[in-house]
């Protein structure tokens, strides 16, 4: 029997290339293992081996996805490798993306085996856990050795055909597949013993969750709109030329605030799309599509509303966990408000 | 009311000269059931044949399944208002003839649906592949329209079963169980400091083949009303629904409520089962609120902790469904829903057509979606049709040998959506 | 009954209801497209009276499809926008990946037979009954 052939995908922090300023290196490949492929290799013990490690920066494969993954398949078949492992990118967004993106695209392409780990809040678990095993991990590389064995083990049972257990015994996020089988009990008896415990307040757990309402109510309607200072906030990632504070195009860390005084539209010499989701020709002619600062304009200059606000705020939705989302709001809500902003025009894509 | 249902077992069917229980075995003439369902001129022709567990033999298709039951003592006699006066039944005794099924099987419509294997890989998702069935092939009159076929074959089946029933009245049953429940406020008193308990019963009611009644009535015309348990037991409840094949409510399964069965079961220990709510699943939209507001109202008034929802079918259903559960939320009840899931073949999309936060206690009957192999059987009773296709099935399905691949959706009350069945789905 | 529509792609309910009511009869429509089309009038501001999943023949299963809506434009009505996204949502769940059934004129029939009624039903159920 011979060893199964592996080969691994890392970020360029993993292989020790460098941090955030070296996240545009291009694809690479290199014999045997690089960084934690080390751990990943003896975790796979006998029966496998990885015999070579492609490596990409998180930027570069963000911003040039397409060409990336070509070049990476072709690295990878060369080494006709019998399973691919992505990562583990615990809670790297766009590392969780690279790794997703790698992970199917090798599967449908080479028919191998895949496996890949992210912490639960890497947007990249919400985008493939249903299409891939993701073994869930802790938030940050101090998991590295709990993440790794698993990865390797499921990797193994699904490279051998064998049937693989459900999410609590191996190890991966949920993906969401609704499995038959017959249990002890009738659905009825169930169902009695459920309402029992719910009515007496004990823990019950049920079999089927309902989808996450993650709501938050809305705010009474805007009496006047006429008196009210309107800001508008965009999540269609529309930012100054060259992107100053190099804000992401997918799995955003962090949102801008930009001047728009004087200004009767956005003009496209001085404003771009960074946004990764979208085909940003339109916008890129026209940045005013997604920040809507000339329709905007003519309203206050009618009256129609009390006053536009003198900046605007942006980012970038695709990708980007509910988490950061959740903390941009809360962070740029407190300016608007102290700046006397008393409506928002939200703008997304 | 108090009944005492005499549970009789039989362990086989045999045809025979007259229609009786001996030793456990159902022995039945065929020739007064064929004269009993000829009396209706709308049925052209009919054939009565058996099947039983273990035999290589397929049912198609399947409209209903009904237990034989016959009062021996107590107001009423069996299925009130549709073959028998509408007198308020569920008190006295009843006896049933446990182990043997009337099936009723006939193309009521082009898209033949429902199965029941009696043996094989598939055998396992019905219940009625365990039982002693007798059934019914229902040839209608010529160029008989679709709505009088359905009654027609309903009201066979029905009086047939109330018919071989008899044949229990005064055999000596082999366990008695008794259920009481007792008006609501000398029940609530009975057990002061156990949790007050009902039973949300949904009928569905969307016209033709989606059809229930309760004491003859159109579950359609309905609003919301209250049922003491024990008349479901005596067939105050009837299904007309012969559509959707996996989580079609037979009229056996109106009889044998598992949900009315296991809260008695706990009825005195944990809980109070103070009584059945029945409610509607009609299309109109404002009918759903008015249905769903009342169920709410009746939680309320009557002092509810705890609730069952069980409901039949898919889609328009599940905003019924909801509705109930919110609303008995709101009264104040802690709410436990029942229903079974269609996530698709992959089961990677939603289960349900709807969902609401208060929905947080869920028993799942089963993913519908499910794809198995129905291997050939040696006899078809009923038909099947190879030039038509089946609901649950498609082209190709049907196969030259008699072998089938389609959804477990095609099986009769394989996910039946009141936990009658042990299958479920979990999250993989 | 003046104060309603339908809209249906199947001709058993035009013929029916076509000269009595206002029938949007869309006769090249398959099901998700006559859904698609309720959802436009309900963007439009028409109320949705009737469950756009009526019926336990699933979407898969059967070509035809009618939904009642009110006739004249209100105010969104966003309890229906929600009921026919998700209506639109599981029928196409129901229809990717499988091969459409073969439909014979028979079956066709029947099938018309039982949109029509349960749709007859609901017409039925609001007559008389404030529809706003």
């Amino acid at each position: 029997m011979r060893k199964l052939r592996v080969v691994h995908y890392i970020n360029n922090f993993f292989a020790g290339i460098g941090g955030e300023e070296k996240a545009d290196i291009p694809p690479e490949v290199r014999e045997g293992v690089v960084g934690p492929g080390l751990a990943l290799n003896k975790a796979l013990g006998n029966e496998a081996e990885i015999v070579a490690t492609v490596i990409c920066g998180d930027s570069y494969f963000g911003q040039k996805t397409d060409s990336a993954k070509e070049t990476m398949l072709e690295m990878i078949k060369s080494h006709k490798p019998d399973i691919f492992v992505a990562g583990p990118a615990f809670n790297a967004g766009r590392y969780g993306f690279a790794c997703g993106e790698m992970a199917m695209y090798v599967e449908k392409e080479l028919e191998i085996p895949v496996v890949s780990a992210m912490y639960r809040e890497n947007p990249g678990v919400d985008m493939y856990k249903r299409d891939l095993h993701i073994i869930e991990t802790e938030i940050s590389a101090a998991d590295m050795r709990n993440a790794v064995p698993r990865m390797a083990n499921l990797v193994l049972k699904l490279a051998k055909g064998e049937e693989v257990g459900s999410p609590a015994e191996e190890g991966y996020h949920e993906r969401g597949i609704r499995v038959n089988y017959f249990h002890e009990k009738r659905g009825s008896e169930r169902g009695v013993d459920l309402l029992v415990k719910k009515m007496n307040g004990q823990e019950c757990v049920t079999e089927y969750p309902m989808p996450v309402f993650d709501r938050v109510d809305p705010n009474p309607a805007v009496k006047d709109i006429s008196k009210v200072k309107v800001a508008i906030v965009t999540s269609g990632g529309i930012v100054p030329q060259g992107n100053p504070d190099r804000i992401e195009s997918s799995s955003a860390t962090k949102y801008g605030i930009y001047d728009i005084n004087g200004m009767d539209r956005l003009s496209a010499d001085d404003f771009m799309t960074i946004h990764g989701g979208y085909d940003r020709a339109f916008v890129t002619e026209d940045p005013n599509l997604v920040v809507p600062l000339d329709v905007m304009r003519e309203m206050e200059s009618e009256g129609v509303i009390g006053e536009l606000a003198n900046y605007f705020v942006t980012t970038t939705g695709t990708g980007t966990s509910v988490g950061n989302a959740k903390g941009f709001g809360e962070d740029f809500a407190q300016k608007l408000v102290a700046d006397g902003v008393g409506a928002v025009i939200l703008t997304s894509t | 009311m108090r009944l005492e249902l005499g549970k009789i077992n039989i362990t086989d069917v045999q045809p025979g000269e007259v229609t009786k229980v001996e030793n456990g075995t159902l022995y039945v003439n065929q020739q007064e059931i064929i004269e009993l369902a000829l009396k209706d001129d709308r049925i052209k022709d009919v054939r009565v044949e058996f099947a039983r567990p273990g035999e290589s033999v397929r049912i198609a298709p399947v409209k209903d399944v009904i237990e034989p039951r016959v009062k021996v003592s107590g107001s009423g006699a069996m299925f009130p208002g549709m073959i028998n006066k509408v007198k308020t039944v569920g008190s006295g005794r009843t006896h049933a003839l446990v182990g043997a099924n009337v099936i009723t099987c006939g193309k009521i419509v082009g898209f033949q649906e429902g199965i029941i294997d009696m043996s094989g890989p598939t055998a396992k998702y019905t219940p009625f592949s365990e039982t002693n069935n007798i059934c019914i092939v229902i040839e209608p009159a010529d160029n008989l329209e679709t709505h009088d076929y359905e009654q027609a074959a309903r009201l066979a089946g029905l009086k047939i079963g109330a018919l071989v029933g008899e044949a229990g009245k005064n055999v000596e049953p082999d366990e008695v169980v008794v259920y009481e429940t007792k008006p609501i406020a000398e029940q609530t008193a009975q057990y002061p400091n156990l949790p007050k308990v009902g039973y949300i019963h949904m009928l569905q009611s969307q016209g033709l083949l989606h059809d229930t009644f309760y004491y003859g009535v159109d579950a359609k015309q309905m609003v919301p009303t209250f049922m003491y348990p024990t008349e479901i037991m005596d067939g105050a409840i009837t299904s007309g629904n012969c559509v959707a094949p996996c989580d079609k409510v037979t009229t056996f399964h109106h009889l044998n409520n598992p949900v009315i069965e296991d809260l008695y079961k706990r009825h005195g220990k944990d809980l109070n089962f103070i009584g059945v709510i029945l409610t509607n699943e009609n299309v109109f939209l404002a009918d759903k609120e008015r249905s769903s507001d009342m169920v709410g109202k009746f939680v309320e008034f009557l002092g509810l902790d705890g609730v069952i929802i069980t409901e039949e079918g898919y889609g328009n259903p599940d905003t019924d469904l909801m509705m109930n559960c919110k609303k008995a939320t709101d009264a104040g009840a802690k709410v436990v829903l029942i229903t079974d899931e269609f996530p698709g073949r992959d089961g990677k999309s939603q289960s349900l057509a709807d969902a609401v936060p208060e929905a947080d206690t869920l028993v799942s009957c089963g993913n519908g979606n499910v794809i198995v192999e129905f291997p050939p059987m040696d006899k078809i009773i009923g038909t099947l049709d190879y030039v038509e296709t089946m609901i649950g099935g498609y082209e190709g399905s049907l196969r030259e040998d008699g072998s089938i691949e389609a959804e477990i959706q095609i099986i009769i009350a394989s996910t039946i959506a009141n936990g009658y069945n042990t299958l479920s789905a979990r999250m993989y | 009954m003046k104060n309603i529509v339908l809209v249906t792609n199947n001709e058993a309910v035009q013929g029916k209801y076509g000269d009595r009511l206002h029938v949007e009869y869309l006769p090249n429509a398959s099901y998700v497209e006559t859904l698609e089309v309720v959802r436009d009038r309900i963007h439009a501001g028409h109320k949705l009276l009737t469950h756009p999943l009526s019926g336990s023949v699933k979407p898969n299963e059967t070509p035809y499809k009618t939904v009642v809506l009110t006739a004249a434009p209100q105010a969104l009505d966003f309890d229906g926008v929600k009921i026919i996204e998700e209506s639109i949502a599981s029928a196409q769940k129901f229809i990717s990946g499988r091969r459409t059934p073969i439909w014979t004129e028979k079956v066709k029939a029947d099938f018309r037979l039982v949109d029509c009624t349960i749709i007859t039903t609901a017409i039925q159920s609001m007559d008389g009954k404030y529809i706003g």
